[in-house]
C-alpha cells in the first residue's frame, strides 16, 4: 500500500505543515496551507475515498484559505511585509488604493 | 547621603527584605524605595523645608517611581515570555511523544484483524445494496444506516453560521451600522468591475455549480455527496460575488433566503430522519421504494437528503465569505 | 505500441515543462518574473500531459474529463496569472513606472553606476 508516490507526499505534507507554522508572513503561512490542502486531496485519493478528496479541494484549499485572505485583510496584516521590506513607508494614498482593491 | 543610601537599597539582602515585606517588587532592581518612607526620612532629618519643596519633591520622586515600575513591568514581561516559551516546547515535546507512542500501538494498516473488521461493517458491506437502494456504499451508510450523524453534523454547521452571524452581523438599521456602513462601504466591498474576471466568472460559474449539482444528485451513485457538492457550489457563489459584487448576489441571496433555505432543509432531514434516535440505527421500514439500484431517482430518501445537505453546506459557506467581508449577505 | 510511445513521450516533455517552470519559480528573484515562470506549466505543461493522457487512453470518457480539465486550468490560470500581476503593479512602491517608486532602490541603482 504504501509506494514511494506515498511516501513523497507525505513527505511534503510534513514539510508544508512545519513551513506553516514557522514562516513569518501570514500570507505566505496561508498560501503554504492550500498547498498542504491540496497534497492532503491528492492522498485521499490514494487512499481510495474520493469524495473525501472532493471536500478537502473544495473546502481547505478553497473557501479555508479565501477565509483566511478576507480576515488577513480586515486587520491590515497583508501589508506588513512591504513595509518591513521598504526604507520608505508607504504613503496614506497608497494604503487607500490597496484597500480599494 | 542619598549615594549611600542608594547604594545600600540596591543590595540583594535589602531587595529580598524589601519582597518579603511586600512592600516592592522583587524584579524591581533600581527603586528601592517609595514615596512615604522617603518623605518620613527625610522630614526627620530635615525639619527646615518648606511645605512647597515638599510636594516638589513628592511629584518628582512619584514621576520616578512610574518611570521605573514601567521598566520593571517590561522586564517582568520578558521573564514571563522566557518561562512561556521553555513550558510551550516541553508540552509539544511531551505531547509529541505520547501521540508516537500511540501510534506505535495501534494495529496494522489494513490488518484483518482489526476492531473495525468486525459484523458491522460486514453486514453493510453485504446487504447495503438490497436494504438502502445505494449503489454507493458510503452515500447508503451516512444517509440511511447513520443518518442521524449526519443530521448532527449540518445542525453543527448551521449552528457555526449561526454563530459567526452573531459575532461579524453590522445592523445596518442602527446608527452605528449606518456610520460603519458610510465609512467602509463605498466602493471598497465591491471590486473594481475587471472585464477579465468578470468574463472567466461567466462561463465558469456556470460550469461549477453545473459541477456541483452534479454531485449532490449523483450522491448515491458515485463518489460525493451533499458536503462535497455544496462546498463545491458555495465555492462558485463566492467567485460570482468577488467578480460583480454584492449588488448583483443580494438578487438571489439575502438573509432571508439564507435562513428560508437553511431552515427549511433542515426542518426536512429533521423530520424524515429524528426517528432513528428512538428506533435504534437500523431505523424503521421505509415505505418510499427503493428503486432499481443504479437509477437517479432510486434508493429513497437519500437524494433529497442529499439535496438538503447540499444546501445547507453551500449556504453556509457563502454566508460565511458575507459575514467576513461585509458584516451581513 | 506507438500509440504508447507518443503518449510516453508526451507525458516527459509535459513534466520537464514542468521541472523548467518550478525551476524558474526559485531562479528569478522579481515578483512578474517568477509568475511568467509559473504560468508556463499550468499552460504548455498540462497540454502536453493532458494530451498524454487523451493519446494513451484514447476516445473516451476519460479522455472528455481530461480535456475538461484542460479546458478548466487555461480558463483559471491566466486570470490568476492577471491578478496577481495587477496587485503586484499596484501594491510594490518599486514597480516601474509608478509613481510611489521608494527612495532606496534608485540610491541604489546610482550606487551601481558609480561602480
Amino acid at each position: 500500500m504504501i509506494n514511494a508516490f506515498t511516501v513523497v507526499l507525505l513527505g511534503f505534507l510534513i514539510i508544508c505543515a512545519i513551513c506553516t507554522c514557522f514562516s513569518k508572513n501570514f500570507l505566505t503561512s496561508v498560501i503554504i496551507f492550500m498547498s498542504y490542502s491540496v497534497i492532503m486531496s491528492i492522498l485521499w485519493m490514494v487512499l481510495e475515498s474520493p469524495d473525501l478528496a472532493i471536500t478537502e479541494a473544495a473546502v481547505g484549499a478553497g473557501v479555508t484559505s479565501v477565509l483566511f485572505f478576507v480576515t488577513l485583510k480586515k486587520i491590515h496584516a497583508m501589508n506588513d511585509q512591504k513595509n518591513e521590506d521598504n526604507i520608505a513607508p508607504l504613503d496614506e494614498k497608497e494604503k487607500d488604493r490597496s484597500a480599494d482593491m | 547621603m542619598s549615594k549611600i543610601r542608594s547604594d545600600y537599597e540596591k543590595t540583594l539582602w535589602r531587595k529580598i527584605v524589601r519582597f518579603v515585606n511586600g512592600e516592592k517588587d522583587f524584579f524591581d532592581e533600581q527603586s528601592g524605595f517609595d514615596v512615604e518612607s522617603e518623605e518620613l526620612e527625610s522630614r526627620k532629618h530635615n525639619n527646615f523645608f518648606e511645605e512647597t519643596e515638599w510636594k516638589k519633591k513628592k511629584v518628582q520622586i512619584t514621576e520616578l517611581i512610574e518611570e521605573r515600575s514601567e521598566e520593571t513591568d517590561r522586564r517582568a514581561i520578558k521573564l514571563y515570555e522566557k518561562f512561556y516559551r521553555l513550558f510551550a516546547v516541553i508540552t509539544c515535546v511531551a505531547i509529541i511523544a505520547i501521540l508516537l507512542a500511540t501510534v506505535t500501538n495501534l494495529p496494522d494498516y489494513g490488518d484483518a484483524s482489526n476492531p473495525a473488521n468486525n459484523e458491522v461493517s460486514k453486514k453493510y458491506i453485504e446487504d447495503g445494496i438490497k436494504d438502502t437502494g445505494a449503489v454507493n456504499i458510503v452515500a447508503g451508510m451516512i444517509l440511511d444506516y447513520r443518518a442521524f450523524d449526519t443530521l448532527g453534523e449540518s445542525h453543527v454547521l448551521f449552528i457555526a453560521a449561526v454563530c459567526v452571524m452573531i459575532l461579524l452581523k453590522i445592523d445596518p438599521d442602527s446608527e452605528k451600522g449606518k456610520r460603519f456602513i458610510n465609512l467602509e462601504n463605498d466602493r471598497a466591498y465591491e471590486p473594481k468591475n475587471d472585464p477579465i474576471l468578470a468574463w472567466a466568472t461567466r462561463i465558469l460559474v456556470p460550469l461549477i455549480i453545473t459541477f456541483g449539482i452534479y454531485i449532490i444528485v449523483n450522491g448515491h451513485l458515485s463518489p460525493g455527496g451533499g458536503f462535497s457538492g455544496g462546498a463545491i457550489i458555495g465555492a462558485g457563489l463566492i467567485l460570482y460575488l468577488n467578480a460583480f459584487g454584492f449588488k448583483k448576489t443580494e438578487r438571489f441571496f439575502t438573509q432571508k433566503t439564507f435562513s428560508v433555505v437553511s431552515v427549511s432543509a433542515l426542518l426536512f432531514y429533521s423530520v424524515s430522519k429524528t426517528y432513528a434516535f428512538f428506533t435504534g440505527a437500523n431505523g424503521l421500514h421505509s415505505f418510499i421504494s427503493k428503486g432499481t439500484p443504479g437509477d437517479i431517482l432510486s434508493s429513497g430518501l437519500i437524494l433529497p437528503l442529499n439535496i438538503c445537505v447540499g444546501a445547507v453546506v453551500a449556504c453556509t459557506m457563502y454566508s460565511f465569505y458575507g459575514m467576513f467581508r461585509k458584516g451581513g449577505l | 505500441m506507438i500509440r504508447e510511445i507518443i503518449a510516453a513521450v508526451l507525458f516527459i516533455l509535459g513534466t520537464l515543462i514542468y521541472i523548467t517552470a518550478t525551476f524558474g519559480v526559485y531562479k528569478f528573484k522579481y515578483v512578474l518574473n517568477r509568475m511568467h515562470a509559473a504560468a508556463l506549466g499550468d499552460t504548455l505543461g498540462i497540454l502536453l500531459a493532458v494530451s498524454g493522457a487523451v493519446v494513451y487512453y484514447g476516445f473516451g470518457f476519460i479522455s472528455f474529463k481530461s480535456i475538461l480539465i484542460l479546458v478548466f486550468l487555461w480558463i483559471t490560470s491566466p486570470v490568476a496569472s492577471h491578478f496577481i500581476a495587477k496587485l503586484e503593479y499596484t501594491t510594490d512602491p518599486e514597480a516601474e513606472g509608478n509613481e510611489y517608486r521608494s527612495v532606496s532602490l534608485k540610491e541604489l541603482e546610482k550606487e551601481e553606476e558609480n561602480k
